[in-house]
C-alpha cells in the first residue's frame, strides 16, 4: 500500500492504494467517479477511460494510480464549468455525437485536449485525432460533425472574449 | 436542433436527446456503475482449450486465498439448476438442441468456456484467485470446419447428439419432402433453359456486432422477495423467466431490471446466457449481492460472433436481364451453439428466409445446414443471419450483370418487386413501401452517367474508380406469425401510458434499449399526441416490475411495434380525456372534435371552449366527481399493438471507391443512401441508426474478424487483433431519404436500423469489382482486403 495525494476534478484527495491498482479503477471504485469507463481488456484500445492528467489526455486504464500521486486529474464529471455543460459537450447532444454513451466520456476528454491544440480543424484532422477512441454506434459522423461545431464556437466565443 | 412551434411537430423534429444530458457529464448509471453493499465479486475460469476433457480441478489453492468467498466448479449446477434448454428459451425449430449447465462439467467444448466461477470480496483478488484454480484437461480432436463437421467421419462436439449437424432445413416448395423436390426439379428445370448462369461459392468470415459496453450482471437475493437480477440485457423479461424455470424460483419471487443505460446490444445482448445463470445461482447460495462484469477478452471470446458462413449461390437469369431462379446452399459455422434464445442456427435460419431480397423470383430452392463446431456459438449481431447471404446475393446480380454486359443498377431496377405487398420465394411477407422509388431515389443522387463518365477519364489516366450497388428488405419489428415459431416469443409491442396530477406523463416499456433514444423518440410521439412538450414525458423501460411484458428491444421493434402501442394507448386516453370535458363542457362531442395542442384542449367547434391540458387532467385524476355516467377517475392505459402481417422498412447504398491497382489498397470516395423509413420521428437520430450501420457493416466487411487457429485456440480476443473501424478508416455518409408511410401502424412509422449493415459488403465488394472490370475479377470472400485485392490482381494480371 502506498499513500498518495491526488487532485481529481479540482478537489485533493490522500489515500492509501495498493501499488497495483490501475488509475480507472481508483477513480471509480475509490472515488465513485464512474464517468470514465473500461471498454477493453485495460489494454489502453478503446478509449473510453480516457481522462486529463495535467491537462492532457491519457488512458487511464494505462497507469497506476500510485503514478498519479502529486498530480491533476480531470474526469468527464469535471469537465462541464459552472454554467452546465460546456460548448464540447453541447455540441455532442445537438448534433447527435452520441448513442448508448459509453463511449463518450472518453471521447470528451480526447478531443477537449485536442481542441486546445487544433481551434481550426479540419474534418481529416479530426477523424484523425479520434483514432484513439472507439465508437460502435455513430460511425462518427456525428461525432466529427460536433467536434467541429464546438471547435467554431469555443472559436467564437474566445474572439468575442478578445473584442 | 429545429424550434418546435405547432406541438404536433414534435413528430419529425430535430430533438437534442432527453438522454444525453446525464450521458454527456459523466452521469449515466450502466452495469458496473452499480453498487450494493456487500457486494461480492465474480470472475470466471475459462477452458483454455477448444475440445478437452476435464479430469479434475484443484480449487484448494484458491479457495485458501484470503478474500475468496466460494468457487463453483461444473457439478455444484448439476443436480441444483436445471439445464438448458427449456422451453422459454428454445425456438420452435426442429434441431439438435445440445444440453448443458451454467459451467462445463466432464468436456470443454470451445476455448473460453467457463469452468469455474470464483467470488471474492475483491475484484482483484477474484482476478489472483481465478488465476489459482488449476484445471486438468485431455485433449480431444477438435471440430473445426463446418463442412467436415457434416461429414460422416467427424469427431463429435456434443456425442449424446450423435451427429454435428444441430439444424438443417429446406425453406422452400413446401411443408413435404415430396413437395420440395417437386421444387426443387422445377427449379432445376429452369436453369436449364436459362440464357445465363452464375454459380459461386461465396465466403463470409466470422464477425458480428461488438458494443462497447460488455455483458455483466448483478444479481440480489433476500428471502422474501427472492432474486432481483441487474443484467445487460435487450430482453428482461424473457431472463426473468428463464431465471425463473432454471433456478425453479417462483416467477413472482424473480425481477429482472436492464440498466437504463447500456452500452450498446446490437443483439449480441439478446440471448438468455448461461453466465447469468451462474450468479444468480451464486447470489442465492451466498445471500450475497455478487455482479460479475465482463472483461473485452471474456466478450471476444465468447460472444458478438455471427455470419461465419458458406454459400453455393447459384442465378439463372434470361438474356434480357430477368432474374429467374435462385439456388442456395448455405453451410452455416454454427460453434457449440450453447446459447439459450439462439442456439447459434436461429441467425442463419433468417438469414436463409432473407436471402431472396427485394428481386421477383419465378422460383427458388433454398436450404441450408448448420453444423456444430469448437468455436463460440454464433451469437446475434446487428443484420441478423443475413449478412452472408445478402452479400452473397448482391454480389452474384452483379455477376449476372457482367455476363450480360448490362449495368448492374439497370439490372436490379429491372427486377425489384414492382409494388408491395408480395411474398418472397422462402415465404417472407413484404408488406409496404415502394422499392422502385427508393431505388430511384438512389439513381438520382450517384448520377451514374456522370460517374462512367469520370471513371473512363480517370481509367485514361491510371486511374481505377467503382461504383457499387446494393440494397436491402428488413424487418420492420418482428410479427408473432414469426417470433413464435423463430424464438417462442410474441412480437407485439406493449406499452403503459400514465398520467399524474400535474398533467405529467409517464410511459413504461418492457422491452431494454442500449442508446437508440427511445427516451426520446416515445417522448416526441406522445407530446405531439397530447400537445405537450415532450419534457413532460418520462419513459422507463427494461424493469419487469413495472414494465408490461415485451419481448425485449430486438428486431427494429421501437419504430414499429413499441411507439405503435404507445400511440394506441395515448388514444384510449384521449378518448378518455375528451368524453369527460365534453361533459363538463356541457356539449355533444368526442375526441375527433378536440385538437391538443400546445397545452391545450381546444373545442373545434367553437374555439372559445378550451381548458389547459394539465387541469383536466388533474380534475380526472384527482376530482372525480360529477362524471358522465358509467366514467370512473385516473387516466392511465396498457395498450397492445400487433400488425396483422410482418412489417418491412427498405434501403439502398452507393458506393465509390478508387483502387490502386499495384498494392490493392482500396479507398472509398463516396457512400450515399436512400432510405424508406416511413414517418421519422426524429431525423437525428435515423441518420443516427444508418451511419452507425452502415460503419459497423464496413468494418465487418474490411477489418473484422474472430481467427480460429488449428488447435481452435482463439487468436483475435483484444482489440489490438479483432479490429473495429476508426474515425479515421471509414468516410463520411450521405442519407437521404424516399418514404412511404407504414399503412399497418397508427403513425406510419417503420421499425428501421437492425438489418441495415446487410447491404454494406455487397456494395462495396461491388463497387470494387466495378473498379477493376479491365481485368474481370470478381469478389467471393470476405473480408475484403487490400491484400485480397492484391492476390486477384496479381492472379489476373500477372
Amino acid at each position: 500500500m502506498k499513500t498518495i495525494t491526488v487532485t481529481v476534478n479540482g478537489t485533493s484527495y490522500e489515500e492509501s492504494v495498493p501499488e497495483r491498482m490501475l488509475l480507472v479503477d481508483f477513480l471509480r471504485d475509490r472515488l465513485a467517479l464512474t464517468g470514465t469507463h473500461v471498454g477493453c481488456t485495460y489494454e489502453g484500445v478503446c478509449g473510453a477511460c480516457t481522462v486529463h492528467l495535467d491537462g492532457e489526455a491519457v488512458k487511464s486504464c494505462l497507469m497506476l494510480a500510485v503514478q498519479a500521486d502529486g498530480h491533476a486529474v480531470t474526469t468527464v464529471e469535471g469537465l462541464a464549468g459552472e454554467g452546465g455543460p460546456g460548448p464540447l459537450q453541447r455540441a455532442f447532444s445537438n448534433s447527435h455525437g452520441l448513442q448508448c454513451g459509453f463511449c463518450t466520456p472518453g471521447i470528451l476528454m480526447n478531443m477537449s485536449d485536442f481542441l486546445a491544440r487544433h481551434p481550426d480543424p479540419s474534418d481529416e484532422e479530426i477523424r484523425s485525432g479520434l483514432v484513439g477512441n472507439l465508437c460502435r454506434c455513430t460511425g462518427y459522423v456525428h461525432i466529427v460533425r460536433a467536434v467541429r461545431d464546438a471547435a467554431r464556437e469555443m472559436r467564437e466565443g474566445a474572439s468575442e472574449v478578445q473584442a | 436542433m429545429s424550434t418546435v412551434e405547432n406541438s404536433a411537430d414534435w413528430l419529425g423534429a430535430r430533438l437534442a436527446r432527453k438522454e444525453d444530458l446525464r450521458l454527456i457529464t459523466g452521469q449515466g448509471r450502466y452495469l458496473a456503475d452499480m453498487v450494493l453493499p456487500g457486494m461480492l465479486h465474480a470472475v470466471f475460469v475459462r477452458s483454455e482449450y477448444a475440445h478437452a476433457r476435464i479430469t479434475g480441478i484443484d480449487t484448494s489453492e484458491a479457495a485458501a486465498m484470503p478474500g475468496v468467498v466460494a468457487i463453483f466448479t461444473g457439478v455444484d449446477f448439476k443436480d441444483t439448476v436445471k439445464p438448458m434448454p427449456q422451453p422459454v428459451v428454445k425456438p420452435n425449430l426442429p434441431a439438435r438442441y445440445p444440453t448443458f449447465w451454467p459451467l462445463a462439467i466432464e468436456k470443454v467444448k470451445f476455448h473460453g468456456e467457463p469452468v469455474a466461477l470464483v467470488i471474492a470480496r475483491d475484484k482483484y483478488v477474484a482476478e489472483d484467485a481465478a488465476e489459482c484454480v488449476y484445471v486438468d484437461y485431455e485433449e480431444l480432436p477438435v471440430v473445426r470446419d463446418p463442412e467436415q463437421a457434416l461429414g460422416p467421419d467427424s469427431p463429435l462436439v456434443h456425442e449424446e447428439d450423435g451427429s454435428n449437424e444441430i439444424f438443417a432445413m429446406t425453406l422452400t416448395g413446401g411443408e413435404t419432402p415430396e413437395e420440395q423436390a417437386a421444387n426443387a426439379a422445377a427449379v432445376e428445370e429452369i436453369f436449364q433453359r436459362a440464357d445465363v448462369v452464375v454459380a459461386e461459392r461465396f465466403r463470409c468470415h466470422r464477425t458480428g456486432i461488438t458494443p462497447m459496453e460488455p455483458r455483466g450482471v448483478l444479481c440480489d437475493w433476500n428471502d422474501s422477495d427472492g432474486l432481483t437480477a441487474w443484467i445487460t440485457t435487450q430482453r428482461p423479461h424473457i431472463d426473468r423467466l428463464a431465471l425463473s424455470d432454471l433456478l425453479e424460483i417462483p416467477a413472482e419471487q424473480v425481477r429482472v431490471v436492464a440498466p437504463r443505460d447500456q452500452g450498446g446490444g446490437f443483439g449480441v445482448k439478446a440471448p438468455f446466457y448461461r453466465e447469468n445463470l451462474a450468479i444468480a445461482y451464486a447470489a442465492r447460495a451466498l445471500r450475497r449481492p455478487v455482479r460479475w462484469v465482463e472483461t473485452r477478452y471474456e466478450s471476444l471470446m465468447n460472444v458478438g460472433q455471427e455470419r461465419d458462413q458458406i454459400n453455393d449461390l447459384e442465378i439463372a437469369a434470361s438474356k434480357d436481364g430477368k432474374l429467374l431462379a435462385v439456388r442456395n446452399r448455405g453451410v452455416a459455422d454454427n460453434g457449440v451453439g450453447t446459447t439459450g434464445v439462439y442456439w447459434g442456427f436461429v441467425m442463419p435460419f433468417l438469414g436463409a428466409v432473407e436471402l431472396p431480397n427485394a428481386y421477383t423470383w419465378e422460383r427458388g430452392d433454398v436450404s441450408l445446414r448448420c453444423a456444430t463446431t469448437n468455436k463460440a456459438a454464433l451469437t446475434p449481431s446487428r443484420a441478423f443471419g443475413h449478412f452472408p447471404t445478402r452479400f452473397a446475393l448482391e454480389r452474384a446480380i452483379d455477376m449476372v450483370a457482367h455476363k450480360l454486359d448490362m449495368e448492374p443498377a439497370e439490372l436490379r431496377r429491372k427486377n425489384l418487386v414492382p409494388s408491395l405487398p408480395y411474398t418472397s420465394v422462402t415465404g417472407e411477407y413484404y408488406d409496404s413501401g415502394d422499392f422502385v422509388k427508393v431505388w430511384d431515389n438512389l439513381m438520382a443522387q450517384a448520377d451514374l452517367p456522370a460517374f462512367r463518365a469520370e471513371q473512363a477519364k480517370a481509367r485514361e489516366e491510371g486511374r481505377y474508380l467503382g461504383i457499387g450497388f446494393a440494397c436491402g428488405v428488413e424487418l420492420s419489428g418482428v410479427a408473432s406469425e414469426l417470433l413464435v415459431p423463430m424464438e417462442n416469443q410474441p412480437g407485439y409491442g406493449a406499452a403503459t401510458v400514465r398520467l399524474d396530477p400535474r398533467g405529467k406523463v409517464y410511459v413504461f416499456g418492457g422491452d431494454a434499449p442500449g442508446g437508440q433514444g427511445h427516451e426520446t423518440t416515445t417522448a416526441q410521439v406522445v407530446a405531439s399526441l397530447f400537445g405537450i412538450r415532450p419534457s413532460d414525458v418520462v419513459v422507463t423501460t427494461g424493469d419487469t416490475g413495472t414494465t408490461p411484458f415485451g419481448s425485449g428491444s430486438i428486431g427494429a421493434r421501437a419504430g414499429s411495434y413499441f411507439v405503435s402501442a404507445v400511440a394506441k394507448a395515448c388514444a384510449e386516453i384521449k378518448d378518455k380525456i375528451t368524453r369527460i370535458l365534453a361533459h363538463d363542457l356541457q356539449i355533444e362531442a368526442s375526441v375527433q372534435h378536440f385538437e391538443f395542442t400546445n397545452g391545450e384542449i381546444v373545442y373545434l367547434g367553437d374555439a372559445a371552449k378550451r381548458k389547459p391540458f394539465t387541469e383536466v387532467v388533474e380534475r380526472i385524476i384527482m376530482f372525480p366527481i360529477n362524471l358522465p355516467e358509467d366514467e370512473v377517475g385516473g387516466l392511465e392505459h396498457t395498450a397492445f399493438f400487433e400488425a396483422a402481417k410482418p412489417m418491412i422498412c427498405f434501403n439502398a447504398d452507393c458506393c465509390i471507391v478508387e483502387v490502386d491497382v499495384e498494392s490493392g489498397n482500396f479507398s472509398i470516395k463516396r457512400w450515399v443512401t436512400s432510405e424508406d423509413v416511413g414517418t421519422v420521428i426524429n431525423p437525428n437520430i435515423v441518420d443516427g441508426q444508418m451511419h452507425g450501420a452502415i460503419v459497423q457493416g464496413l468494418s465487418n466487411a474490411m477489418f473484422e474478424e474472430f481467427v480460429y487457429d488449428e488447435q481452435g485456440q482463439q487468436m483475435s480476443a483484444d482489440f489490438e487483433h479483432y479490429k473495429l473501424a476508426t474515425a479515421a478508416d471509414v468516410p463520411d455518409i450521405e442519407i437521404t431519404y424516399a418514404p412511404t408511410p407504414c399503412p399497418h401502424t397508427p403513425l406510419g412509422t417503420r421499425g428501421i436500423g437492425e438489418g441495415r449493415p446487410s447491404s454494406v459488403p455487397g456494395a462495396l465488394s461491388n463497387a470494387v469489382c466495378d473498379a477493376l472490370r479491365p481485368w474481370g475479377i470478381e469478389i467471393t470472400d470476405l473480408p475484403l482486403r487490400p491484400g485480397s485485392v492484391w492476390q486477384k490482381l496479381r492472379e489476373t494480371r500477372g
